[in-house]
This record gives C-alpha cells, sequence and structure tokens, in this order.
C-alpha cells in the first residue's frame, strides 16, 4: 500500500449556522481546505471524493456536494457511519489513494442539525439509530444512550461527576483561543455540576451543542504529494470497529469496545502503541465518554481515567493534551463533519500551526464514537513518514 | 349460580386512598391486565377460555384492545375477548352470565383502579342474580366525539335515578355494599356501614364483591349506574389476589407538545407478541435466549431459527438514567433502566414506573409490568416496565426503614 499524504485542510467555524445551507457550508470548507495546500491546488486534480454525513439535507448527498462544490466530472460517495462518519471517510478515501486507484482525494464531512425545529429534531435522530418497535418508543434521546455507559462507569470506577466536570472545564478552556469554536468560553466546575439536569448523570455543560458545520481535507499518495506541499501529514493508521447495537446486548457498559477494536486497527497499521500519541482528538460528545475512551484507547488503565484529568495530563501544557480544539464539547458537534474537523486540527497540530497550539506534537490521534455506542473510527496521523 | 374461582384487584400506586390515578404509562387494558394476573395468580390460567372487559375508558374505539390484553395475561391466540362499554351494573350482568372459563375484567380510569374475576366450575363463592332493571337517566353522556356532558344533579341521580331503581329491584334486604356511586351515597343505602370502594365505574362491582368476601355466609352486593342496578347475592369466599400498593402523590410531569411519534406498523406487528408476552426468542441449536428475539443466535451464530420462551418477570438494575429535558411526546423527567433478568443472563432496556422519576438505582430489585410506553400516532404502544420492589413496599415499612 502507497504512502498517504494529508497536503491540506479547512472547515468552517462550527455553530448555529440558521443563515448558511449545506450548499454554502461545503463549498466554504472545500476551498478553505483550498486556500491551505502550501503550493496551491487545481480543483480539477481530484480524482474523487467521499463526503460524510449523517442526516440528508437538501437532497441526496453525494450529488450535492458534486454539484455545490463544482466537481461534477469524478464519483463522489456518500460515507454514513453515524458519529463515526468522519473518520470513516477517511479510512475510505485513504484505502482508495494507498491502493493506488487515486492519486488524490477530496475527503468532506458536513451535517446540518439546526435545520429541523428543535422539537422534532429529537425525535428525527432518534430514528436513525434505534430498533422502531423495541427502544426508539422509550424515549432514549441521544444524551440517554451514552448515560447509559456513563452511569454504570461512574458506578464501577472512582471517577466521580466532578471528574466530568473537569473534562467540560479542559475543553471550554481549550475552545477559547479556537476561532472556528461554538463556544468559546470558560466555565468553572461548579457551573457544571450546577447547569440544568439533561439525563442524569449528564447537566448541560456535560453534553455537546448542536452544531452545523462543514469540514474538507485533501489526500493525496506520497508520489505526488511534493507538488502539493514540503509538509505533509501522513495518514499513518486508519481503524474502524462495531459492536452490538443495542445496549441490552453490550457486556460490559464501562467500556466501548469498538474503540478498542478501532484504535487497536490503527495502532497496528501506524506501528505505535498509545504511548506514542502526543496529541488526541478524542469524541467527548458527552464528558464521561471522553473518561472512558482515554481508557479505550490506551491513555489510561482500566478504571484510571479520572487520573488523567485530575492531574492535568490531559490539557494543553500536560503530557498528553486531548482536544485542544475544544473537542465536541466546545468546538461543536455537526456529526458528518467532526472527525473529519478532527482531522483538520491535527493536521494543523502537526505543523505547528494550531490555535491552541501543542508544543512539539509528531503522532496525532483522532477518534470518533456512535451510533449511538455500536461504531468508533481512529485516524491516526503524523509529521513522520513513517 | 355462577362460581367464581378466583379474583383479583389492582389499584395504581399514584394519587391518594380515597382517589387513585392512573400513572401516565397506564391505560383501561393495562390496568385490567394487572388486574386479572392478580386473579390467575390463584388460579390456573389454562382454566380461561373467555375474556369479557368490561370499562367505558376503551382505549382504543377501532384497531381492537383484545390482543393487548391476551398477551398481558399471557392467554393463548384463541381465547375469545368480549370488550364491552359498560359501568357497575354491566360488570355483574357479565359475570351472573358467564359460563365457566370466562375472565371477567373492569377497568376504571378516574378513579383508577381494576379487579378481576375468574368464573369456573369449582370454586369456593358463587353469585346469583337477585335483581335488575335497565333505565335511563344519562345525568352523564360522552359519545364518539368523547367530549364529556355532565348534568350535575345529584338529587335528580339520588331520586330517581339511583331510588326509583332500587325501589324497582325490590330487594329481600338492604345490600352490604353498593358500587357504582360515592360512599356516603352508599351508606345511605345500606344497613350498616359499607366497605369504602376505590372505584366508582364498571371496576367497583368486581370491587365490591372482593370486599365483602368473607365478611359474612352470604351477602348482598348492588351495582347502579344512574337509571340502572343490578344486584346479586354473594355466597361463599372467593380467594382474592391483590396488587395495591400505598398510594403516593403523582409527581409533577411537564408534558411537552410537539410532532405525533411516528410509528412502523409492520415492526409494531413483528414485535408485538414477543413484546407484550415478555418472551425471548430461545435458540433452536443451542438454547441461547435473545431479547427482543432475532434470526441469528447471539450466543452460537444459528439461523436455525427459535422458538418462544417466557422471561423471568424479575430482575436487578444493571444502569439507569433520568431524562429530564423536555421530550415531545413523552411526559418528563422520566428514568430509563437496564435490568438484568434473573436467571437467564438477559438484560432489558425498560422505563421505570410505579415510582419518582430518579429513585431507581444500580442494584435496584424489582418486576416487570405491562406497561403502555408510549402512544405513537395514534396507537398505543405496549411494553414492559421496571416496577422497583421499593416502590410496593407500605408506606409505613419505608418510614421504618428509613429510620
Amino acid at each position: 500500500m502507497r504512502r498517504v499524504a494529508v497536503v491540506g485542510a479547512g472547515m468552517t467555524a462550527f455553530g448555529e449556522h440558521f443563515g448558511l445551507g449545506i450548499k454554502e457550508l461545503l463549498p466554504m470548507a472545500v476551498s478553505e481546505m483550498a486556500a491551505s495546500v502550501d503550493k496551491g491546488m487545481d480543483r480539477a486534480d481530484i480524482q474523487a471524493a467521499w463526503f460524510g454525513e449523517l442526516t440528508t439535507t437538501d437532497g441526496f448527498p453525494s450529488g450535492i456536494l458534486a454539484d455545490s462544490c463544482g466537481l461534477l466530472d469524478i464519483p463522489v460517495t456518500r460515507v454514513e457511519n453515524a458519529c463515526a462518519t468522519g473518520n470513516d471517510a477517511v479510512r475510505n478515501a485513504t484505502y482508495a489513494v494507498g491502493s493506488g486507484m487515486v492519486d488524490v482525494a477530496l475527503v468532506v464531512g458536513a451535517d446540518k442539525v439546526r435545520e429541523s425545529s428543535a422539537r422534532g429534531t429529537f425525535w428525527e435522530w432518534a430514528g436513525l439509530t434505534r430498533d422502531m418497535a423495541w427502544d426508539y418508543p422509550l424515549g432514549l434521546v441521544a444524551p440517554a444512550n451514552f448515560a447509559l455507559h456513563v452511569a454504570r462507569y461512574l458506578h464501577e470506577s472512582p471517577a466521580t461527576r466532578e471528574h466530568m466536570a473537569m473534562v467540560a472545564v479542559k475543553n471550554h478552556r481549550h475552545a477559547v483561543p479556537n476561532p472556528k469554536a461554538q463556544l468559546r468560553f470558560e466555565i468553572t466546575v461548579q457551573q457544571v455540576l450546577d447547569a440544568p439536569r439533561v439525563v442524569e448523570p449528564f447537566g448541560l455543560y456535560d453534553c455537546t451543542p448542536q452544531s452545523d458545520g462543514a469540514a474538507a481535507l485533501l489526500l493525496v499518495a506520497e508520489d505526488v504529494a511534493d507538488r502539493y506541499t514540503d509538509r505533509p501529514v501522513w495518514v499513518r493508521g486508519v481503524g474502524l470497529g462495531l459492536d452490538r447495537v443495542m445496549h441490552q446486548h453490550k457486556q460490559d457498559m464501562t467500556t466501548f469496545p469498538p474503540t478498542v477494536k478501532a484504535s487497536r486497527a490503527a495502532y497496528a497499521m501506524a506501528g505505535i502503541g498509545p504511548e506514542d500519541v502526543d496529541v488526541a482528538e478524542v469524541h467527548d460528545c458527552f464528558t464521561g465518554v471522553e473518561l472512558i475512551s482515554y481508557e479505550d484507547l490506551g491513555f489510561a488503565e482500566r478504571f484510571g481515567a479520572y487520573k488523567l484529568i485530575e492531574d492535568g495530563v490531559t490539557a494543553v501544557g500536560g503530557a498528553r493534551p486531548v482536544n485542544p480544539s475544544g473537542g465536541l464539547k466546545a468546538k461543536g458537534h455537526p456529526p458528518g463533519a467532526t472527525g473529519v474537523a478532527q482531522c483538520v486540527e491535527l493536521f494543523e497540530q502537526l505543523r505547528g500551526e494550531a490555535a491552541n497550539q501543542v508544543d512539539g506534537a509528531r503522532v496525532a490521534l483522532a477518534h470518533n464514537i456512535g451510533g449511538p455506542t455500536a461504531v468508533s473510527a481512529v485516524t491516526v496521523l503524523s509529521s513522520d513518514r513513517g | 349460580m355462577t362460581t367464581i374461582a378466583a379474583m383479583g384487584t389492582y389499584l395504581p400506586a399514584w394519587g391518594t386512598d380515597r382517589v387513585r390515578v392512573a400513572g401516565p404509562d397506564e391505560d383501561a387494558v393495562t390496568l385490567a391486565v394487572s388486574a386479572g394476573r392478580a386473579a390467575l395468580r390463584a388460579a390456573d390460567p389454562a382454566l380461561v377460555r373467555r375474556v369479557v372487559l368490561v370499562t367505558r375508558d376503551l382505549p382504543l374505539l377501532e384497531g381492537g384492545n383484545g390482543a393487548a390484553v391476551l398477551a398481558g395475561l399471557g392467554l393463548a391466540l384463541d381465547v375469545a375477548v368480549t370488550e364491552q362499554v359498560g359501568g357497575a351494573p354491566a360488570v355483574l350482568d357479565a359475570l351472573v352470565d358467564a359460563v365457566p372459563g370466562t375472565l371477567v375484567l373492569a377497568a376504571d380510569l378516574v378513579p383508577a383502579g381494576a379487579a378481576a374475576a375468574l368464573v369456573a366450575v369449582e370454586g369456593d363463592a358463587g353469585v346469583t342474580l337477585a335483581g335488575r332493571v335497565v333505565r335511563s337517566l344519562p345525568v352523564r353522556a360522552r359519545a364518539q366525539d368523547g367530549v364529556l356532558h355532565d348534568y350535575d344533579d345529584p338529587r335528580l341521580v339520588r331520586d330517581r335515578g339511583v331510588g326509583v331503581a332500587v325501589d324497582a329491584l325490590d330487594l329481600p334486604a338492604k345490600p352490604d355494599v353498593v358500587a357504582g356511586v360515592p360512599a356516603r351515597q352508599a351508606a345511605a343505602l345500606c344497613a350498616g356501614r359499607p366497605p369504602a370502594l376505590p372505584t366508582t365505574g364498571a371496576g367497583s362491582a368486581l370491587f365490591a364483591l372482593a370486599a365483602v368476601a368473607g365478611l359474612a355466609p352470604r351477602s348482598l352486593v348492588l351495582a347502579v349506574e344512574q337509571g340502572s342496578a343490578t344486584a346479586v347475592t354473594l355466597d361463599g369466599e372467593p380467594a382474592v389476589v391483590r396488587d395495591e400498593p400505598d398510594p403516593r402523590p403523582e409527581p409533577a410531569a411537564t408534558r411537552t407538545p410537539g410532532p405525533e411519534i411516528s410509528i412502523s406498523l409492520p415492526a409494531y406487528e413483528r414485535a408485538f407478541e414477543p413484546k407484550l408476552r415478555w418472551e425471548a426468542g430461545r435458540c433452536r441449536a443451542c438454547g441461547t435466549p435473545a431479547f427482543p428475539p432475532r434470526l441469528r443466535c447471539l450466543g452460537c451464530g444459528s439461523e436455525d431459527g427459535w422458538d418462544a420462551a417466557a422471561l423471568p418477570r424479575t430482575g436487578e438494575v444493571y444502569s439507569a438514567v433520568t431524562v429530564h429535558v423536555p421530550v415531545p411526546g413523552l411526559p418528563t423527567p422520566y428514568s430509563l433502566a437496564i435490568v438484568a433478568l434473573d436467571g437467564v443472563g438477559v438484560r432489558a432496556l425498560v422505563k421505570v414506573t410505579g415510582a419518582p422519576a430518579g429513585t431507581a438505582g444500580i442494584g435496584d430489585r424489582g418486576r416487570l409490568v405491562l406497561r403502555r410506553v408510549a402512544v405513537r400516532s395514534g396507537v398505543p404502544d405496549y411494553g414492559y416496565a421496571f416496577l422497583p420492589d421499593a416502590a410496593c413496599v407500605p408506606e409505613t415499612e419505608q418510614r421504618e426503614a428509613g429510620r
């Protein structure tokens, strides 16, 4: 397999873009990506595109991407893998470039969560992920899917709601310098604990906001990378993992087996271990999920995640910063865009250009969990060719 | 004489001693099923060949309630179900005319409660018709549009309704208990102080029989409704199983309007039997139970099919959360729990019922009961909910335990 390089990355700001449709957000992200390519790019160079979009906005996704971005003469494939959509789109494009079939591939992720009424959104999104007869009518709102895991995790591990709050505080602080982040303000542990309850054990500040946004990456083969930049970021590993879909069938809800599987695959492909990761963008749709993911990704021992957040290990300035962008928690979470945007952040981190730069970062990891907890995608990027 | 083999009663956990309130997940079907299951704890369910459900609160006028009643009671698909609109006299009429093998269910929503009586060849009690009069005085009227018209003249009902009806019956003595009227009116009609009944509709007739059971070798039971009345004598003492938790105030709930919750009727139909009968699919190759049932076995991967297998109705909470955000179409807050069912290695994801949201925690024990999980596009969607054991402990014991 050929080495695959990321040579361009761009994204819209994440937020409630009531004034912008998907047909605006997509070209904005793609054009920003194109502008980021050091030596410039010709849109005609793009040979194929993979588009991660969880829902469908304004028509069938592949066509909307091709049409709105002037890409009518290349194949476009829509990728949908729940909240792991973004990093799975990266994985599919990596396979295409690595295989030799495509030299220049576009990866785009986008979603418009705020396109339907706040009341309508709940049942629409629940319908995407739940068994229609058995689980859907229970009112398993998105936070509840994760809360069922985190409630058990809090029961079995020494972690507390205060540790969860510390995750929110950290990620809000990280988002402040990030111009693309949705929630650019600092909060305190007490504010998190006192916030209105959403789904216990989650309060409002334990939850990601609802976001619109788009992000784009340009993936090219090693052979052509120097046409675009002298400072490429390498896709070193990709992985995808699955689990039983229904919560009733998950044996141990204190862990997400898809993350364990996806990260193992990505580490093996990259030839590294979790100890080699300098900076990570981890799927913190809810604070407790970041803690569990520390363990699933191998950053902490089982039930040891609380120590990392307590000791500041995962804050920028610590030994292994997690979510320097602000994460889903504060940067925002348009599901299809999220994984791609994580890679946009890590592209900048590995080139030393990030708004909230982690000093000397050479190996980076992006992680999604979704479905709601039945699929994970992990991407390992590095400034080292490997 | 009609022989009664067993009786059961059910009262929701909400409300006060005087007036019980149906939970947001209860309707006449779930109330009746709870009472029926209580009765069938004292009798062999295989005896039941016919079910008569009497209520003025049928959940569906079209679409049918019978299948849900049978599934909830665990009765076979070929048991006949009669859905009858009626009040207290209609229940005694159904009872005295019932053939052996008939389970009479009677349910009321306001005040809420339900009771059941199984008619059989053998039993410790019997009822005999003592008199019946059918007259019209519709001081309360409700037509197909569901709108209630209340004439609101209690003295008219007392004099020209109940009064004339009771005179027409020409009973040999004053009744020992009266169903269908408020307690004070009942007392005025009886010789002594009659037992208080929890409801005044269809269910009250069976609550009346259960209330006097064992008080005397023979009792005279009167059921009235507006201008009509039926009286029966009860001989002997039927076995009565009561599912009547101490009442507690109904928790405040927020109701959020929103779009209708959609339903897929093919998915509804496929799930209906295992979902309402509380059955797993047991793999024909290795015996591993899957819930919900599925083609490919969770244990051995066989796709040779499965047979329905009853699931335990008791278990322990593995994880639980409470939803506080407003959810269109569902009263909030509510709790969801993953419950490990006893002894089968099966977990179920269910709502918590009968306890205030947020009070069921990991490790708590309880039982699974039929409830109306949601109403989707006009269709009641029944399934099971977790009723914590703590919710059923009488209040006095709870207070002592708390000390």
